[in-house]
């Protein structure tokens, strides 16, 4: 599954800022819907462009921040499986997680001594 | 007497504009590193063997834990000036017509008690955590800017000066000038028709407070973009960094604002201008300048303490954060709709319903970002192996203030309810559940988290658990008391309240008022308390001689910060900068 050029992994992260644009997203059907002050051109106008600048704003942010963590993300994998296979075991330094990166690149260098 | 107020505003204008000067002929703002000798992985040493010694050191450092330490300082006594006047209100209201002060004396010590807390407080301790950890967190040399962190520091001592100097020169001007009685939010048309002109000087220190916090958020922006270290990446920059991220893009696009909203009303002050007369752009104009900056100041205020939060929480849970990336999202998300919800603060000024009924949503929104934090700092908890440290039970107060200050928020997001209960005390009590009982318990957390690496020493931990009960006690006493109060309907910023019986149960009142001050007594003493520990762990406190004190190591949550300040224990016995006599005096507070 790949919306909007997105991983599933990262889809799920970013659907903690789904549920505000849904809510703004509702707001704006309701209030289209039942215009219970009646409608003006000016102040109608305002409320609908409050909503959907905002709505806007937050789903272009979500998009960049995404992107730019998803790409981040895949260039350390990158990184990591590169080093695994050119420096020697125990010279992995720096990674976030050492332990946990660590036993990674021990699997991945165990499977390319496999192959 | 509008032609000494215009003599006066001339000459600040005229000393500000002669500062601009001065700066502007400095040629090359980046000639200057501290770290000029060469950086090295352990570069540190010199800086620390370049610094001049005594005070000279601290009056010229441009070393970003210098700074950090001089921001801490300065917030601490700013935090102790305002916790005093929260005190002197509490006590006037033990009953109904006002233990200790008069009207005015009242109104000016509620005004300066809110800027104090909000921009000389709440501001600078953030600025304080961010300018030490933030370089060490990301593997940064130092900030992107040092002299500019430098002035920004140096501009927030005059900015007090100016926001106090009504208390200084009243008894020396007969009351000529006295401090501003205007309330933190300073609506119009009240600021413009105050006379006093302590109020143009509070206005003057107010906006040189924002020009601090606009440069040190274009160095935190520049810092965490251009400075990280190679292997910091977006993926994996920590929670704290990310929040000082996004607070400094709020403050880039609000402070501005501020400082605009405030040269305006000084020229309606002063030069009879009518940006907010009724036959100008109207009195309401004022507000909706002012919260346009004013939420997002919300948000500047809380976005890094909930940063803290998820960085410091994780560690004593033995777990990582849960929803890491939850967390980053969501703070974005909150950044983003902080700009769009500024009128649900003006709900009963009458504006246009639709525009209202908009408002609302997103402020109903918003709450979805800072509710997912909650749930994901509950579930790093879950089946954790917690250890009940001062900082750990500092953020699980966090939690839980956070949680009833946050629900009352959504009430008071609410149209309908927000006319109820606007203007009454349940507001004083949602927004101190807080900016006490969730940012200042954070920066308390991160202050005793981060204190074996500022201070090379120990605080002592029964202390810091009795601070910890006494404030949260004292806290929830305090504000429970004032949503409660807001449901009897008493007006928040009175001196008095000898009202009718038959308006609302004036017993009942008085009984919550009474409860308030026993609470703020409470936290009175917790701070105390608090004071005390520093002070003497600083000086006398064990010497903290294992990079790691926490323990961190076992869960692989050893961040940089640690692991940096373990290099410098390591490398002391080498460094050996001092000799013994002057680290005997200047140990406790040295940092190298």
């Amino acid at each position: 599954m790949a919306l909007f050029g997105f991983e599933k992994d990262t889809l799920l992260d970013l659907t903690v800022n789904v549920i505000p644009l849904g809510i703004i997203l509702f707001f704006i059907a309701a209030f289209a819907v039942v215009p219970a002050f009646g409608t003006d051109p000016v102040f109608t106008g305002m409320q609908f462009a409050l909503m959907i600048s905002m709505f806007l704003l937050l789903a272009v942010l979500t998009y960049y921040a995404g992107r730019a963590i998803e790409g981040a993300e895949q260039e350390q994998e990158s990184l990591e499986e590169a080093s695994a296979v050119n420096e020697p075991e125990g010279e992995v330094t720096g990674l976030e997680d050492g332990d946990d990166a660590e036993a990674e690149l021990d699997d991945a260098s165990a499977d390319g001594d496999d192959e | 007497m509008a032609a000494g107020d215009l003599v006066l505003t001339g000459l600040m204008a005229v000393l500000l504009v002669g500062i601009a000067a001065l700066l502007t002929r400095i040629e090359n703002w980046r000639s200057y590193t501290p770290l000029a000798g060469g950086g090295t992985a352990t570069g540190e040493t010199v800086v620390h063997r370049e610094k001049p010694a005594g005070i000279v050191r601290w009056l010229t450092t441009v070393d970003h834990k210098d700074i950090g330490l001089l921001y801490g300082v300065y917030a601490v006594i700013a935090f102790a000036v305002g916790g005093i006047m929260a005190m002197l209100i509490r006590l006037q209201l033990v009953t109904p017509g006002g233990a200790l002060l008069g009207a005015n004396a009242y109104n000016s010590i509620l005004t300066s008690h809110g800027i104090t807390m909000l921009f000389l407080f709440g501001t600078p301790i953030i600025a304080a955590f961010a300018n030490y950890f933030i370089p060490l967190l990301i593997g940064a040399d130092d900030m992107a800017f040092p002299r500019i962190n430098a002035i920004a520091f140096w501009l927030l001592p005059p900015a007090a000066l100016l926001i106090w100097a009504g208390f200084f020169l009243a008894p020396v001007t007969e009351n000529m000038i006295e401090p501003a009685q205007t309330a933190w939010t300073m609506y119009t048309p009240l600021s413009v028709e105050q006379t006093n002109p302590g109020v143009d000087l509070m206005l003057l220190g107010l906006h040189l407070s924002g020009v601090a916090a606009t440069m040190g958020a274009i160095n935190f922006i520049a810092t965490v973009f251009t400075e990280r270290a190679e292997e910091v990446t977006w993926a994996n920059l920590d929670i704290f960094s990310w929040t000082i991220l996004t607070q400094s893009a709020l403050i880039l696009f609000a402070f501005p604002l501020l400082g605009s909203a405030i040269v305006m009303l000084l020229l309606d002050r002063n030069l009879a201008t009518t940006f907010f007369a009724v036959e100008g752009g109207g009195p309401l104009l004022w507000q909706h300048l002012f919260w346009f900056f004013g939420h997002p100041e919300v948000y500047i205020l809380v976005l890094p303490p909930m940063g803290l939060v998820s960085l410091i929480l994780p560690k004593f849970a033995g777990r990582k954060l849960f929803g890491f990336k939850f967390v980053v999202y969501s703070t974005l998300a909150i950044g983003v709709l902080s700009f769009g919800v500024w009128a649900h603060h003006m709900f009963s000024t009458g504006m246009d319903p639709r525009l209202r009924a908009s408002f609302m949503a997103v402020s109903l929104a918003i709450a979805i970002p800072s509710a997912v934090k909650t749930f994901n700092w509950i579930t790093t908890m879950w089946n954790g192996r917690l250890r009940l440290t001062s900082p750990m039970l500092f953020c699980i107060g966090f939690i839980s203030n956070f949680i009833i200050g946050g629900v009352t928020g959504v009430f008071l997001a609410a149209i309908p309810v927000d006319l109820v209960l606007h203007d009454t005390y349940y507001v004083v009590g949602h927004f101190h559940y807080i900016v006490m009982g969730a940012i200042g318990f954070a920066a308390f957390a991160g202050i005793y988290y981060w204190f074996p690496v500022f201070t090379g020493r120990m605080y002592q931990r029964t202390l810091g658990k009795a601070h910890f009960w006494l404030s949260m006690i004292g806290t929830n006493v305090t504000f429970f008391a004032m949503l409660a109060l807001g449901y009897l309907g008493m007006p928040r910023r009175y001196a008095t309240y000898q009202f009718d019986g038959a308006i609302a149960p004036l017993a009942q009142v008085q009984t919550y008022h009474l409860l308030a001050t026993v609470g703020a007594v409470l936290l009175f003493v917790g701070q105390l308390i608090f004071v005390w520990n520093v002070v003497q762990s600083w000086l006398e406190g064990p010497k903290v001689e294992d990079g790691d004190p926490w323990d961190l190591e076992r869960d692989g949550m050893l961040d940089r910060e640690f692991q940096w300040f373990d290099r410098k224990l390591e490398t002391a016995v080498t460094d050996g900068g001092e000799d013994e006599e002057q680290s005997a005096l200047t140990g406790a507070r040295s940092d190298d």
